[in-house]
């Protein structure tokens, strides 16, 4: 048994340091309100929300192997569960909060159903077109969705209305949501799930439902969709159907890639440098979307593994110095995973720590 | 040995759009038995192969595995039912690591790839470890799959194959792009797991040594049709066989 | 009798470029395997650089002018985005390859609103073409009917093109079997720059064409691919034919559409292109199992 418990032992040690290291950031983001003005707060916390976003939308991108273009129906769906709930039902947030999710859910079980049996292009445009749907159905159906000007109003209690308390639910939901989603990664789904995405055929072959399994999938994100668009109305006090454009829901996707798809917190990376870099730059100049779009082309073509895989990367060449001094292995980036995301350099540190 | 085979095919045919890949072929492969399926390329081998694994439908003709008819199943449905394939060209999950891949299958096998909740899985792990060292590949199991040479990952997927513990093992051309040295552990590996596990294989070879070396019974194919079959020495004599197939040294 | 009448015609006329731009999309999305969502930027492009080449004049030459230097501007463009980027991706997977098509499609929106602004603009018809011609009690553009024409034309030298020469040869094998492509040592990264300049510049000719008929301003990137899109789909990504079928139908249906249920004419479009792609993906003449 010793190999096993070597090997095992030596995965939850590059578990502790990561896990370590986010407590350390969210510890840091806890306390921005009593520092920071209202204004860049409420960008961070922007930030935050789309973090959970970008994260949910990987598990279908990243771990699933499925492109979605869609995405934004479900967070559009969120926000609009709370605003609709408010504007028609007089519901409380706190209601509204918990059946966002699961309609999210719902609505992902009917597409998923209809979308999971197509090839991998088609499914994109699929995605695409149910978003587009969702967005000129919301538009037209003035009466009851408040048509092309979304919904406005005090639809959020006032206690989260308060910059610092709107900040911290965010966050307080945001990481246990993430925490939830990690969790589901790390699990035999989870799993089977990248297996699914590295050979459909051979997790077919060894006895995998894969369309069940990845209707399960998109339902899970479907809802955590939704749960990160309850959170865009408690930052926004309102929502707008622009949400579901498609062009909205590139986004996720985007920041996933420039994060890093193959890690778990690559996506939220990538959700927090989009949106200072969004801010810094429309401050300066207007062309944030030429920026935008030059970074990813560099990042497709030149770091496929996102901005997360770099310092990864980056702190493993420093990790290999260590090595030498010290026999255990450093984590790298928090919530850098030991399975499956390293890249080829780092074979040769594979072979030599696994015990014989 | 049993006299009831545990793989019944009868008139099994099947037919792309005018053209009939596999004729009326009939294959008897009995339990605890190395079954070798050799025929030049064309002859149908693997158009067989996929029929006994679900991934085509026949055109007619009956499959009967364990006695019970899997005529039209689903490779997941076949799968479990204790057939188990390793494909022809090398098909293993490449940036999972060794030892994930062959959880994978064992978590398949126990059906908890629906688990959400639990991360450490110390029997699936314990038993993906076990099966590693079976088969030689303990030490490459943190590596990830796409890293592996040739052989290493032809042996892996005949390891993600053993680990659905099937009854009956489709092994599609094993020591494809082999080197010698790669070829003579695949082939002992082949031979021990039959003894050991009491495994039934049946094996697609271009190999005539390995074919003659270790197979109980051999059947040949030739453009979609058997045209003999028997024990090593009974096919080799056979003047047909000879004719069509082994006829003028490779 | 005649009204109806014209309202075809007037739903043709939005048929014609938006066929001319669905054939370059479902061009490239044949041969290459990339759905090209920058395809909507050099539509664009071909519509805006109409708007600077005619300016307010409303001289006839320099719509000529405009209507065959503008597309091969843009063709031009696009050979030089294949060579450059495009290139390195056919051989990444698809959320790679769609990623770049959408950063492009960002950075060429970009320019355009650098250039020309974020106003709205339109190009006065040549006076060639102007006026009206009377069909039954109505009176029909002629620049429209100019329009169908063109869009008429370029159908039959597509289909000239992919069905009597060589080029055309490589191209529908490149679509239908790519094997016998590779076989015949055609020299493939060439034949796929050729496919990409033709399809951009179909995308140009699109716009430009368009430019007269309706407003020119941002946002017409966005909308056009999608529709694009969705005639390629119906129509069958791959099959020119299909788009033509493909650019008639949804240009009837909003017609439709618009004057007996405005409200919900929008949603008819997607959820017939959801139901094409549930049901039938190849859509009406694309090749089955890709």
């Amino acid at each position: 048994m010793e190999p096993l418990t070597n090997k095992a032992f030596q995965k939850e040690r590059r578990v502790a340091p990561a896990l370590a290291g986010s407590a350390l950031i969210v510890v840091v983001l806890a306390l921005l309100p009593l520092t920071m003005a209202a204004a860049p707060l409420l960008n961070v916390q922007s930030a935050i929300g789309l973090a959970l976003f970008a994260c949910a939308t990987n598990l279908l991108i990243g771990y699933g192997g499925l492109v979605s273009f869609g995405q934004g129906a479900f967070f559009g769906i969120g926000s609009y569960v709370v605003a609709l709930a408010w504007l028609h039902l007089h519901a409380s947030f706190w209601i509204s909060l918990v059946c966002a999710p699961i309609v999210g859910g719902v609505v992902a079980l009917a597409v998923g159903l209809l979308a999971l049996r197509t090839r991998r292009l088609y499914f994109a445009l699929l995605t695409l077109a149910v978003s587009q749907l969702f967005y000129v159905v919301v538009q037209q159906q003035e009466t009851f969705t408040g048509g092309a000007n979304g919904v406005f109003g005090p639809m959020v209690p006032s206690f989260l209305v308060n910059p610092a308390n709107g900040y911290w639910f965010t966050l307080a939901v945001v990481v246990v949501g993430l925490l939830v989603l990690w969790h589901i990664t790390r699990s035999p789904f989870g799993m089977t799930l990248r297996a699914i995405r590295e050979n459909r055929e051979r997790a077919e072959a060894l006895g995998v439902n894969v369309f069940r399994h990845q209707l399960l999938a998109f339902v899970i994100s479907g809802a955590f969709c939704a749960l990160a668009g309850v959170l865009f109305v408690v930052y926004d006090q309102s929502t707008n159907p622009n949400l579901f454009n498609w062009t909205e829901s590139g986004y996720p996707i985007f920041m996933a890639v420039l994060g890093g798809q193959f890690t778990f917190l690559g996506p939220a990376l990538g959700a927090l440098i989009y949106e200072q870099a969004r801010d810094v730059l429309l401050a300066s100049f207007t062309d944030s979307q030429l920026v935008f779009g030059l970074v990813l082309l560099v990042i497709v073509l030149a770091a496929p593994d996102g901005v997360a895989g770099l310092l990864g990367r980056g702190g493993r060449v420093l990790a290999g110095r260590w090595r030498a001094i010290a026999p255990a292995r450093l984590g790298g980036l928090p919530g850098d995973q030991a399975d499956g995301a390293d890249n080829p350099a780092d074979e040769a540190g594979q072979h030599e720590t696994v015990a014989h | 040995m049993s006299a009831q085979p545990l793989l019944d095919v009868r008139g099994l045919t099947k037919v792309f759009g005018g053209f009939a890949a596999v004729s009326e072929v009939d294959l008897a492969v009995r339990p605890g038995t190395i079954h070798s399926v050799i025929g030049p390329n064309g002859a149908g081998k693997t158009t067989l192969f996929r029929l006994l694994t679900g991934t085509h439908r026949p055109t007619s003709g009956t499959i009967r595995f364990d006695g019970r008819d899997m005529g039209g199943a689903l490779p997941h449905a076949v799968s479990r039912r204790g057939l188990a394939q390793s494909f022809q060209i090398t098909n293993v999950f490449p940036r999972l690591t060794v030892h994930e891949s062959v959880q994978v299958a064992v978590l398949a096998r126990h059906r908890r790839t629906w688990n959400l909740v639990s991360a450490r899985q110390d029997t699936v792990s314990a038993e993906a470890t076990e099966l590693l060292s079976e088969v030689g590949l303990a030490a490459v199991a943190d590596a990830q799959a796409r890293t592996l040479s040739h052989g290493d990952q032809r042996i892996l997927e005949v390891a993600l194959a053993l680990a659905t513990r099937p009854r009956l093992l489709l092994l599609d051309e094993p020591t494809a792009g082999m080197s010698p040295a790669e070829t003579g552990r695949m082939v002992s590996l082949v031979t021990g797991l039959a003894e050991a596990r009491g495994l039934t294989v049946v094996l697609s070879e271009h190999d005539m040594d390995i074919v003659f070396g270790i197979s109980d019974e051999v059947t040949v194919m030739h453009r979609g049709s058997v045209i003999s079959r028997g024990t090593p020495a009974e096919v080799q004599q056979d003047p047909q066989v000879a004719e069509v197939y082994l006829g003028g040294e490779q | 009798m005649s009204q109806y009448l014209i309202t075809f015609l007037s739903a043709l006329t939005d048929a014609s470029s938006l066929f001319v731009a669905a054939a370059g999309l479902t061009l490239v999305f044949g041969a290459l395997r990339i759905i090209n969502i920058a395809h909507g930027s050099f539509y664009a492009f071909g519509a805006f650089g109409v708007t600077t080449v005619v300016g307010a004049a409303a001289g006839g030459w320099r719509f000529w002018l405009a209507l065959v230097a503008v597309p091969l501007a843009v063709a031009a463009l696009g050979g030089v985005t294949e060579v450059t980027v495009l290139r390195r991706v056919y051989s990444k997977d698809h959320l790679a390859q769609l990623v770049v098509t959408y950063a492009l499609f960002l950075i060429f929106g970009d320019i355009a609103l650098r250039v020309w602004g974020d106003a709205a603009r339109s190009v006065p018809v040549p006076s060639i073409l102007g006026g009206s011609v009377t069909i039954g009690a109505g009176q029909f553009p002629v620049y429209d009917l100019f329009a169908i024409g063109v869009a008429i034309a370029v159908g039959l030298g597509l289909w000239a093109l992919l069905q009597r020469t060589a080029l055309g040869w490589r191209i529908r094998a490149a679509v239908e079997d790519r094997e016998l492509l590779a076989s015949g040592g055609t020299n493939v990264p060439l034949l796929f720059t050729t496919v990409f300049v033709i399809g951009t510049l179909l995308a140009g000719l699109a716009g430009a064409l368009a430019a007269p008929l309706e407003s020119v301003s941002p946002g017409l990137d966005s909308s056009i691919i999608i529709s694009a899109f969705i005639v390629s789909v119906i129509g069958g990504l791959g099959s020119i034919a299909g788009a033509a079928i493909g650019a008639v139908i949804i240009a009837l249906f909003n017609t439709a559409g618009v004057l007996w249920a405005p409200s919900w004419e929008p949603a008819f479009i997607y959820l017939a292109m959801i139901a094409v792609l549930a049901l039938r993906p190849w859509g009406l003449l694309g090749t089955a199992e890709r």
